[in-house]
């Protein structure tokens, strides 16, 4: 029930600039929310696919499929251009709830194999390995064992790089898109970027592109073999920074997503604004749920739970409060946050939320005072149910009393 | 009114009712102090409504008469003056007192005695009760008592008063203490009440300088409580409601049980708490017995997250299975600290069931803390 890396200790960042082996894995999902679509819709497959966050006009493309990228399609873009470039397309609503089961699924595969797993989305995700090759081989094995497992656990692709750093492993897993592996060897990062065109290095963005291309820069591999002066005296202190990046050259260390955050915490943006007091509620609960799972697998409690309120258009406000005793369990959690949501609720006349949030703060060693006469049985309750969501994604097991009760017509 | 006394009794006069004048009350009165005439002697007085203060000193009255007069600012004058005689005068029907003292002279106006929230005459079955004994055994009980509101008959101590003895609880959900104390009549009827502790914490500072026995008093139904020491009168509403049965909270059996020195394990205790200040409190204290006649040992250790642990140990004496179990560290000093020195036991039955500490050269006290949950 527990994986591999569970009981190592918490917060560990790597230390690849010391040993300088290609052990930073990039691992990404394909086309992620397509995919999962796929999964479901196999009808669609080979087909060009949009899923967008809204299908009206305020709608932006969130992922398409590649052969819908072939017709221009692109991440970010708003739905009335995509219907222009592609009309053939199947246009798509996204289904969050149904990606988050999968997205938690891959990051609990990633952390079989090594506490040093730093996400970067729900998508995508780096590791360092350097202390596990032992165990599972060396990161290109490992990032081929994941893909696999990806593939046979979840059922859709992801592509992997493998080098020395995040940022040559990001580019080379992106170079490998879709469903490829990329491995680039200690001291080929140079190499490697050099041949690649100037946009894929993460930090160059349209503008900064441009204005490399007006310097001749069009290759990575340009920028690395300009003067630093002269991108120094263009873009000032980011000019050294860019050279570097161009040579392969990047020091943030893996940060684990164990580390010593300060604060667990879920929101729920409704898509109409939400007026029933059942169903926010309803959401609370889960999210309080989903927390307190949170708070079970890092053992650790919290001595402030924090409401996160927002009416339209982004009328924002939040509240807190600290009971005395810390709270861990899910029915703590709900309980404080409700009594907030209720009040800061009422002063706001019961106007409908667009969203609602709920976190837990001030977090410390978990620990729960027993009170007199109190058995331990909702404490094994929680850490079974966290050790389920953990694995199985946030859906796994859930609380009759996160679905709202439904009103009967009464005569 | 006009009455001499010594500066200084009036200013110990004053500091003892002035416990119980109101802090922050609707009713303006309630700050103020009684001055009166009673029976010879000069009676302070003060209320908060639940609670009164009566003291009693001596002075030579003139003439009689009452009025009530800001407490703060009485006191705050009385003990800036110089140890010699006040005279205290007040025209039949002004409002004003005036008070000589030295070269000092001072009016301070002040309200009516006769609307001063009366003093409710508590008579009834009078107990007498060691003061030592009484003394000991609110300290033993009274941290126990809950300081939220949420179920009011927690912030009480729960009186019985059985057969030749009398025994004081507390409890606040967390912990319990139940300490037991002789008397030297036996009552007729069993009696139980719940006191405030706020009460009995006044109580108990009033009772450091009284030798003789205390004689406690409840009115007949039940409502009041009057403890009255040697020149000082103490009234409490009691708390109405059933204090929860804890006999069956008290476990009967214990599958481990270690015994140590109080103060080296309060030492280990007050150690630990120090790493233990990230919030949790938690304290981890594990046990065993020696091999082989070798000495069982104790270890006490804490830690806070990012920054350290601490670990200590101590020699015990085990019977029973190694245990494990972790405490909030305050609850451990705060009950290690009233027991007055020598050895004490730490029973328990597993990490999640109740620590019960008894100490062993004294059967008439028992405290039960419940653990805290935390990973091993």
């Amino acid at each position: 029930m527990s994986h591999l890396g569970k009981r190592w200790p918490r917060g560990y960042t790597s230390e690849h600039m010391s040993d300088r082996r290609a052990t930073v894995i990039h691992v990404d999902l394909d086309a992620f929310f397509v995919s999962m679509e796929l999964l479901r819709r196999p009808e669609l497959r080979g087909k060009p696919v949009v899923v967008a966050g809204g299908l009206g006009s305020r709608g932006v493309v969130n992922t398409c499929s590649y052969e819908a990228r072939a017709f221009g399609v692109r991440s970010a873009m708003p739905v009335g251009r995509a219907r222009q470039l592609c009309p053939q397309a199947a246009f798509l609503e996204s289904d969050y709830h149904y990606y988050s089961g999968a997205s938690k699924a891959f990051h609990a595969i990633l952390r079989d194999y090594t506490p040093l797993v730093e996400p970067a989305g729900a998508d995508e995700a780096y590791l360092d390995v350097a202390g596990s090759e032992l165990l599972f081989g060396d990161a290109p094995a490992i990032a081929a064992t994941i893909r696999q497992r990806v593939r046979d656990e979840i059922g859709i692709t992801a592509s992997a790089g493998v080098s020395v750093n995040k940022l040559v492993s990001k580019v080379a897993s992106d170079a490998g898109k879709p469903d490829g592996l990329v491995a680039v060897a200690a001291g080929e990062e140079a190499a490697f970027f050099a041949p690649r065109p100037i946009r894929e290095l993460p930090m160059v963005g349209p503008k900064t592109a441009a204005a490399l291309a007006g310097l001749g820069i069009r290759t990575i591999g340009d920028l690395a073999a300009a003067p630093v002066p002269a991108l120094e005296s263009r873009f000032g202190r980011q000019g050294r920074e860019l050279h570097e990046r161009a040579l392969g050259v990047y020091d943030a260390p893996v940060l684990s997503g164990h580390g010593p955050n300060k604060s667990i915490s879920r929101e729920t943006t409704f898509e109409a604004d939400e007026p029933s007091r059942d169903v926010l509620r309803a959401v609370l609960r889960g999210q309080a749920e989903r927390v307190a799972s949170d708070l079970a697998s890092q053992e650790r409690a919290g001595r402030t739970v924090t409401l996160k309120l927002r009416f339209p258009p982004f009328e924002t406000l939040s509240r807190s409060h600290s009971p005395g005793q810390p709270v861990a369990l899910a029915d703590d959690v709900f309980a404080e946050a409700v009594a907030l949501f209720e009040r800061a609720w009422a002063e706001n006349g019961c106007r409908p939320v667009r969203l609602i949030g709920l976190g837990v703060t001030n977090l410390q060693e978990r620990g729960r005072q027993l009170r007199l006469g109190e058995g331990i049985e909702s404490d094994r309750l929680a850490e079974a149910m966290a050790a389920v969501r953990e694995r199985f994604g946030d859906d796994a097991v859930r609380r009759a009393a996160e679905i709202p009760a439904r009103r009967h017509d009464s005569f | 009114m006009n009455v001499t006394c010594l500066q200084e009794n009036l200013a110990r006069g004053l500091g003892i009712v002035g416990r119980a004048v109101a802090v922050r009350s609707t009713l303006p009165i309630t700050s103020n102090v009684l001055i009166a005439t009673d029976h010879g002697r000069i009676k302070l007085a003060a209320t908060n409504l639940d609670i009164a203060l009566s003291c009693w000193i001596g002075g030579q009255i003139e003439e009689e008469g009452a009025i009530t007069v800001p407490a703060r600012l009485l006191g705050d004058f009385v003990n800036s003056l110089p140890p010699e005689k006040i005279t205290l005068t007040l025209a039949p029907r002004a409002k004003q007192i005036k008070l000589t003292c030295a070269r000092n002279e001072a009016t301070i106006g002040g309200m009516d005695a006769d609307d001063f929230p009366p003093i409710p005459a508590v008579e009834g079955d009078t107990l007498e009760i060691d003061a030592k004994g009484l003394r000991e055994a609110i300290t033993q009980v009274v941290f126990s008592a809950a300081t939220d509101d949420s179920r009011p008959v927690l912030t009480g101590i729960d009186l019985v008063v059985e057969g030749d003895r009398v025994t004081f609880a507390a409890a606040d959900g967390f912990r319990l203490a139940v300490r037991h104390l002789q008397l030297r009549k036996k009552v007729a009827e069993r009696q139980e009440v719940i006191v405030p502790a706020r009460a009995l914490s006044e109580l108990n500072r009033l009772l450091q300088d009284q030798e003789d026995p205390v004689k406690m008093t409840f009115n007949a139904n039940r409502t009041q409580v009057l403890f009255a020491l040697k020149d000082v009168e103490l009234v409490a509403q009691l708390i109405q409601g059933t204090f929860p049965d804890y006999s069956r909270l008290v476990p009967k059996e214990w599958g481990s049980r270690a015994v140590v020195e109080v103060r080296d394990f309060l030492q280990e205790t007050k150690i630990a708490s120090i790493f233990a200040r990230d919030g949790s409190g938690i304290v981890r204290v594990t046990f065993q017995a020696g091999e082989d006649g070798a000495p069982g040992r104790m270890t006490i250790a804490a830690r806070a997250e990012e920054i350290g642990d601490n670990q200590g140990e101590l020699d015990a004496q085990v019977e029973g299975e190694p245990a494990k179990i972790a405490f909030n560290g305050r609850y451990l000093q705060d009950v290690l600290q009233v027991l007055d020195g020598g050895r004490v036991a730490l029973e328990t039955t597993g990490p999640s069931q109740p620590g019960v500490i008894r100490p062993l050269e004294n059967d008439n006290y028992v405290h039960v803390v419940m653990p805290m949950f935390v990973q091993w």
